[in-house]
């Protein structure tokens, strides 16, 4: 059954630190689950940034001589909104599960974002909603500030409508390319007009700009806002298809199952977009737990970052080395690659983030170099060379309580179980080899590099 | 016409490349030899390289009332033709143009341009249009394509990084990415790694594992092929120290070793000069007509330079008027420098940039940079074009 229980901790959320393992062992599993969802329904928002209030309503009305500092700042800013976020993935304090559902929208509303008063209210709506309606969730990234500018919402005028934020309500969304037309599109984005914001992160709606005309979409004439728009396309079922493939491919199997999919959608449907009964419906069925979807799913960098840290306790002397270890794995918070999302599973991986991957335990518990130039960013001077050291204090502790007194070969059957994804490659003659071997480092220690080495950590 | 009507047929036009019809009395040539040797190695520079700067219409009184205070005064510039010039810092590239080796393409982009860095990258390096997302890269897929010789080997293309670009990412395939060649024989010879890479394992649980176990193979042979390959050589002493300098080195040892790579990519960043823009890109320049001189002089006197064709680009150019900070801000078309000892086309190979033309402020693309792709990948790579970019573009003749 301990399979089950990583399974479900790893899909729901980012695994399990030691003593939530060892306590949750003792659960059945259904309690395990509502645990999840318990939590995630006492999590509360993010305070925004208190230097917010120095911001004028608009970009053009920051003096050009202040304009490069405050990028720098609120540049710094969004990384550490980015850490803190990452942190709460790792903490067993917060919400798995909704950590798990705001990175998965995240992914789904795909948004770059610059200032840090549009990251917080964005994230804000994604862990409102990220487990309530859908419709909840659209209409309120539709009138995110980070979204409207980042699809430019803000030059959709009645005179000139943008269609870019329209397009990929439909096509990436909601209801996905092939169930709507080019001319929905243009209907589409003239109710969107004069859905504006300004830099303290607020919508706003300017009546100037709307487009207040009748307007014919999916069939039906009238004088429709944004709101309209959304409603028609959530009563249609592909809508609810579209969005349950998603989720079945992020939280399950790249690989679909028609029939569990269309059930679910149905369900999806039926429940007026109730994303938190979907969930709670997926993490209860028993084929989600069937062997073909155990350990299936190549673990994101976000996901693997989040769940080393979990397990490790790892507290950062430099937290930036998250920040580095983000964008040298492929997958940076608040930078998605653009509109469409980060793509999945085997993408994640070339020889060169797959070295690092399987180095990266490694790195961590035995604080040693890592052997990576990073990436210049396109803004920096210069190229960094300077290879950086990833300065961690681990928790032992847990592992010397749970461990210490049990005979090596046991520790590391428990470990293995603990971390892998699937079956151990390594079987008992070998560990004896590794463990025997002559240098004087600690076996546990020993132990748990050699896992987080192996391919097999790279998947849940 | 309404607008996105005239959208529309501006951006079918350019998939067949030229908006002007020009080069097209060019009678083809035939192909070069067929001859499997040919190598490509790409060079981008990032952040935005200012083109108006680097190719320099010196006689244009446009080009000098937009930059009053960064356009290279004509006493400085290194003249190519009565019009245009090289920035004072290219003199390498100007040798290089004199003996014949260089192309010049100006006014290269793409319709509807995107003014963000990432996305600009991300359009050059997988050939999408401005409003088409694809995660895959135009190298990428001629790696994936089924015409592509020698592919099967995880390193038929390398860049030179310890971060794979996306224009190297396929579906089934991916280039190789490495700096260094004895760090990366580092990172694989983890004792550990090393100790359970060499046992009798079952086989992998599942496809994805599979394929990590895989990767993990090729990128330990690769490691250990690619060290012998670049210690060959003895180390190249003609080349500048600077980070493209050793990168170039690299490269050419490995050419030289006869590696069985057709396809390397490079770097220089920097290039985002929105203020103080004469001196960094004067800098910037300076390492890469030094860098890339050392290089084709090093492959020109093993007999190489014949086998290569080696494309610079940038992810934009930048605004024609100059901001207040001495710098400039992101454009849009720009020029694309190509060099090889047997381009079939020399010099500038089309007019120089219209700067009474502007489209909100910057440079109108002329050429699409996909016609560059398709003429290499057809030409060069000798891969089918259409399938590899999706969609036909018009051949050019450089080749």
């Amino acid at each position: 059954m301990t399979d089950h229980l990583k399974h479900l901790s790893w899909r729901a959320g980012f695994g399990l630190s030691p003593d939530e393992w060892l306590t949750q062992q003792q659960w059945p599993l259904k309690k395990a689950l509502d645990h999840l969802f318990e939590n995630a329904a006492q999590a509360s928002l993010l305070a925004p940034p208190p230097q917010m209030e120095e911001l004028p309503e608009e970009a053009k009305d920051i003096p050009e001589n202040k304009r490069e500092e405050l990028k720098e700042r609120e540049r710094k800013l969004v990384s550490q909104y980015n850490i803190q976020w990452l942190k709460r993935m790792a903490d067993p304090a917060e919400s798995a599960l909704l950590e798990k559902m705001t990175l998965f929208w995240h992914g789904h509303f795909a948004c770059q974002i610059r200032f840090s008063g549009l990251a917080v209210s964005y994230l804000n709506t994604l862990r409102q909603h990220g487990l309530g309606s859908f419709r909840d969730l659209l209409l309120g990234v539709s009138k995110e500030p980070a979204m409207i500018r980042f699809l430019n919402n803000q030059q959709n005028k009645k005179q000139k409508p943008n269609e870019n934020f329209a397009r990929e309500l439909l096509e990436l969304f909601t209801i996905g390319h092939g169930n709507y037309a080019e001319q929905d599109i243009k209907e589409a984005a003239r109710a969107f007009t004069g859905w504006s914001s300004n830099l303290k992160g607020e919508f706003v709606f300017r009546q100037a700009w709307h487009d207040y005309d009748a307007k014919t979409f999916f069939g039906k004439t009238g004088p429709f806002d944004g709101a309209d728009i959304i409603d028609m396309v959530l009563q249609k079922p592909e809508t609810a298809l579209f969005i349950t493939k998603k989720i079945y491919r992020f939280f399950v199997n790249d690989t679909l199952d028609k029939t569990q999919v269309n059930l679910l959608a149905k369900q999806f449907y039926d429940s007026e977009y109730d994303i938190g009964q979907l969930m709670h419906t997926i993490f209860s069925s028993d084929w989600f737990y069937d062997k073909k979807n155990l350990g299936v799913h190549i673990k994101s960098p976000v996901e693997l970052i989040a769940g080393l840290f979990r397990s490790f306790g790892a507290t950062l002397s430099n937290e930036d080395s998250l920040l580095f270890l983000q964008r040298e794995l492929g997958q940076l918070l608040f930078n998605p690659p653009n509109v469409a999302g980060w793509p999945s599973g085997k993408s994640w991986i070339d020889n060169s983030t797959l070295m690092l991957r399987l180095n990266l335990g490694g790195y961590l518990l035995n604080a040693s170099e890592i052997n990576q130039r990073e990436k210049a960013d396109f803004e920096a001077t210069d190229r960094l060379k300077a290879p950086r050291r990833l300065e961690a204090q681990i928790n032992w502790h847990p592992f010397r309580q749970w461990l210490g007194k049990i005979p090596q070969t046991e520790a590391v059957v428990l470990l293995t179980n603990y971390l892998l994804g699937v079956q151990s490659p390594l079987d008992g003659a070998v560990w004896n080899k590794i463990l025997q071997s002559s240098d004087d480092s600690d076996p546990i220690e020993k132990t748990l590099t050699v896992l987080l080495s192996l391919p097999e950590y790279q998947v849940c | 016409m309404k607008r996105r009507d005239f959208i529309k047929t501006a951006s079918l036009a350019s998939a067949s490349c030229f908006v002007p019809v020009f080069l097209q009395k060019e009678i083809k040539r035939p192909l070069l030899s067929s001859r499997s040797g040919k190598i490509l190695v790409v060079i981008q520079l990032s952040g935005g390289n200012d083109g108006l700067n680097t190719v320099i219409p010196y006689r244009n009184d446009l080009y000098y009332q937009n930059r009053p205070s960064i356009a290279i005064p004509p006493n400085n510039v290194l003249p190519i033709t009565a019009e245009l010039g090289w920035h004072p810092a290219m003199a390498g590239l100007r040798d290089l143009y004199d003996q014949g080796l260089v192309g010049i393409l100006n006014s290269v982009g793409y319709p509807n341009p995107d003014r963000s860095h990432f996305r600009s990258m991300d359009i050059w390096h997988t050939a999408s249009n401005s409003d088409e997302y694809l995660a895959q890269g135009w190298l990428g897929r001629y790696l994936d394509s089924a015409s592509c010789r020698g592919c099967d080997k995880p390193y038929h293309a390398i860049e030179v990084d310890d971060n794979l670009s996306l224009a190297l990412k396929g579906k089934l395939r991916n280039g190789f990415a490495m700096s260094d060649a004895r760090r990366l024989i580092k990172t694989t010879e983890n004792r550990l790694l090393k100790a359970f890479s060499s046992l009798e394992k079952p086989a992998p649980a599942n496809d994805q594992l599979a394929f990590l176990y895989k990767t993990l193979t090729d990128t330990q042979s690769s490691a250990q092929y690619l060290y012998q390959q670049s210690q060959k050589q003895p180390a190249r002493s003609t080349y500048p120290a600077t980070a493209l300098g050793k990168d170039l080195a690299l490269i050419a040892q490995l050419i030289l070793a006869e590696t069985d790579t057709k396809i390397y990519y490079a770097s220089l960043t920097g290039f985002d000069t929105h203020a103080n823009q004469p001196g960094r890109q004067e800098r910037l320049l300076g390492q890469y007509a030094e860098a890339l001189k050392a290089f084709v002089d090093d492959l020109k006197s093993n007999s190489l330079l014949d086998d290569t064709l080696i494309l610079t680009f940038s992810e934009f150019g930048r605004r024609v008027k100059q901001n207040a900070s001495n710098g400039t801000d992101h454009g849009a078309g720009n020029n694309v420098i190509l060099v090889g000892g047997k381009m079939a086309q020399k010099g500038l190979l089309n007019a120089a940039p219209n700067l009474a033309q502007l489209l909100e402020g910057d440079i109108q693309h002329q050429i699409d940079f996909r016609c560059i792709y398709a003429t290499i990948l057809e030409k060069w790579l000798e891969a089918p074009a259409t399938e590899i970019l999706g969609k036909p573009f018009e051949l050019l003749s450089f080749i």
